[in-house]
């Protein structure tokens, strides 16, 4: 078949990329901001390209001690959220996927039940308090440590590993534990990518724990809360010569808490979509 | 979502090193989530007792006599009324406005030929997914700063503000557009990649039949890719409106002030206030209680019309 390009498909691709456009302009917005003079900002209009160059935003951020400080805490508690989320997640969706585990009915409902009811915040931070999580570094991992949603879209992918493999791996006398560590983590690689990268976007991103479970001194702040005190702050830190302002200082340390994720984005995207699909095959 | 083993089957087998090891996996689940999830639920009494403003909660919540007085007290309050009309106002404005925009784009998608370019697309579209709203949201402040002189050019151009007398977004009633454009930005991309993968699902020897018969491009897409994929978009409306009272925290949190605060004010930003600084405890589980209980009734009589009318539902 001859593939036509006619005007219809030339408006839908405007359409598409205007759109497109239209997505990416907030951040291009905020990098021409975040390098462009404080006082000069403030006289408005600069779009995409900065008027009047610096790199002084970025020098008062960089001498905040309090940016190490959340970003510092803010890299531990995802790298330890991944790996305590996906430790508890595959291993209760191992168990799920597998045709031998007895009262399956009971723990799908004991899970399901959990998507649709919670307690609430008051209770939660009650549990909180009752745990001795509170102003814990703790408090930013353990909670979060398993996600039903995301144990369905595991034993999903768990489901579909060929049965085979499991019994040969029984019959040389492996046990379900060592099955589920030494076959299924490393078959599930993509789909663990996928998930892990989920989990990670969301603690990077995660603000109302500090809010609530801390007492906010700034060496539990993450980086999300940081973030909210930056732009919230009226004074401009006084630094010799730095042409500053409270804006054009939040663009910048918003900036580099984007880095981070521009810099992974690329080579996960494609993992990305992928889990969605992984998912909506349970549909 | 439940499984059906073959119940007689499974009961014939003895219990052996493998039940017991999967068993163990499996209750991972159940003691988390005991903990995490289902001893807080208990802890809804919370919103029966009188804890409001008490400096231990947990003397109060075991010790304080039982009462309806936060309900009482909740229901003839003005402000609550006023914050839960708010959420159910931009709660169906955001349905109304957000739900379809990734259907529209997917089907859109659907239509680029070339697959460099829409993987170009996709990449660029879903990327503010990945932001948090805390920096979303103050970008999207300093857009419609009428002193930063950014949108306001093309809102001139449109004839909505002047020169002379500039609109000001950041008053209360620019709250609802700005919300809405945020979010159709942020998320449509995201949103779409579900629709995307069931479209991508579609037996392409239907649109060659319907080629052959002579289907447009706009019959194709009525007649065969929309009935094909309602199912997902039955399955995620459903799931939508049983989150009409519930909120992104950050979402609000982020654009709300003291001016604007009478219109960005929302469940999930009223409880936080009420609990965290008022200590109102028990005022605060209770408006919980509400807001859970009728996200339950949304989804269970939404699910009951969806399978009344369109056959399809969660359950």
């Amino acid at each position: 078949m001859k593939k036509r390009v006619t005007v219809v498909d030339v408006v839908i691709l405007f359409f598409l990329l205007s759109f497109a456009f239209l997505t990416l302009y907030p951040f291009l917005f905020t990098l021409s901001g975040s390098l462009n003079e404080g006082l000069d900002y403030e006289y408005g209009g600069v779009g995409l390209l900065p008027r009047k160059f610096t790199l002084d935003n970025y020098s008062v951020v960089f001498s905040d001690s309090r940016l190490y400080r959340a970003f510092f805490n803010t890299v531990l508690v995802t790298a330890g959220g991944v790996f305590l989320s996906l430790l508890l997640t595959t291993c209760v969706a191992y168990a799920m996927a597998n045709k031998h585990l007895k009262g399956k009915k009971f723990f799908w409902v004991f899970n399901i039940i959990t998507m649709f009811f919670s307690g609430g915040m008051i209770p939660s931070y009650m549990l909180i308090l009752a745990l001795g999580l509170f102003d814990s570094f703790l408090v930013y991992i353990l909670p979060a440590g398993y996600s039903v949603y995301n144990m369905i879209i595991l034993s999903n992918f768990f489901r579909s590993i060929d049965g085979s493999i499991r019994e040969s791996a029984v019959i040389d006398g492996a046990n379900e534990f060592r099955i589920w560590i030494s076959l299924y983590i490393p078959l599930s690689k993509p789909a663990l990518a996928t998930v892990g990268l989920w989990i990670a976007v969301s603690r990077w991103n995660s603000y109302l724990p500090t809010l609530l479970y801390t007492s906010k001194t700034e060496n539990m702040w993450l980086l999300q809360y940081y973030l909210m005190r930056v732009i919230q702050e009226v004074t401009v830190p006084d630094i010799d010569g730095a042409v500053v302002s409270q804006r054009t200082i939040s663009f910048a340390a918003m900036i580099v808490a984007v880095v981070p994720i521009v810099a992974v984005y690329p080579f996960i995207s494609k993992f990305f979509t992928k889990g969605i699909m992984l998912g909506s095959l349970k549909g | 979502m439940s499984e059906t083993p073959n119940n007689k089957m499974i009961k014939r087998e003895k219990w052996n090193k493998t039940h017991v090891q999967l068993m163990v996996m499996a209750s991972v689940s159940v003691v988390f989530l005991f903990v995490f999830a289902y001893i807080p639920m208990m802890g809804v009494m919370l919103a029966f007792k009188d804890a409001d403003k008490a400096i231990n909660i947990f003397k109060s919540l075991f010790l304080s006599q039982w009462t309806l007085d936060n309900f009482a007290t909740l229901f003839s309050d003005d402000t609550f009324w006023r914050v839960f009309e708010n959420t159910l106002y931009i709660n169906v404005l955001l349905l109304i406005f957000t739900f379809p925009t990734p259907i529209i784009f997917a089907l859109l998608m659907n239509e680029v030929k070339s697959l460099r370019i829409k993987k170009g697309i996709q990449t660029v579209v879903n990327f503010p997914h990945l932001i948090s709203w805390v920096i979303f949201g103050g970008i999207i402040l300093t857009i419609t700063d009428p002193k930063m002189n950014v949108i306001h050019p093309i809102l001139e151009f449109l004839r909505i503000s002047t020169k002379e007398n500039p609109i000001n977004l950041n008053l209360a009633q620019y709250f609802y557009p700005k919300l809405i454009i945020a979010t159709i930005i942020k998320s449509t991309g995201w949103g779409s990649i579900i629709y995307m993968a069931a479209i991508y699902g579609i037996d392409p020897s239907l649109y060659e039949a319907a080629v052959i018969d002579g289907a447009g491009r706009w019959s194709r897409m009525w007649r065969i890719t929309l009935p094909l994929i309602k199912p997902t978009i039955i399955i995620f409306l459903l799931l939508n409106i049983s989150n009409l009272l519930n909120n992104s925290f950050e979402q609000f949190y982020v654009f709300q002030t003291t001016q604007n605060l009478d219109t960005t004010r929302v469940l999930a930003t009223y409880i936080y206030t009420q609990g965290f600084r008022y200590r109102n405890y028990s005022t605060a589980t209770a408006l919980s209680l509400f807001e859970g209980i009728i996200s339950v009734i949304l989804l269970l009589s939404g699910n009951f019309f969806s399978k009344k009318i369109t056959g399809e539902g969660i359950f």
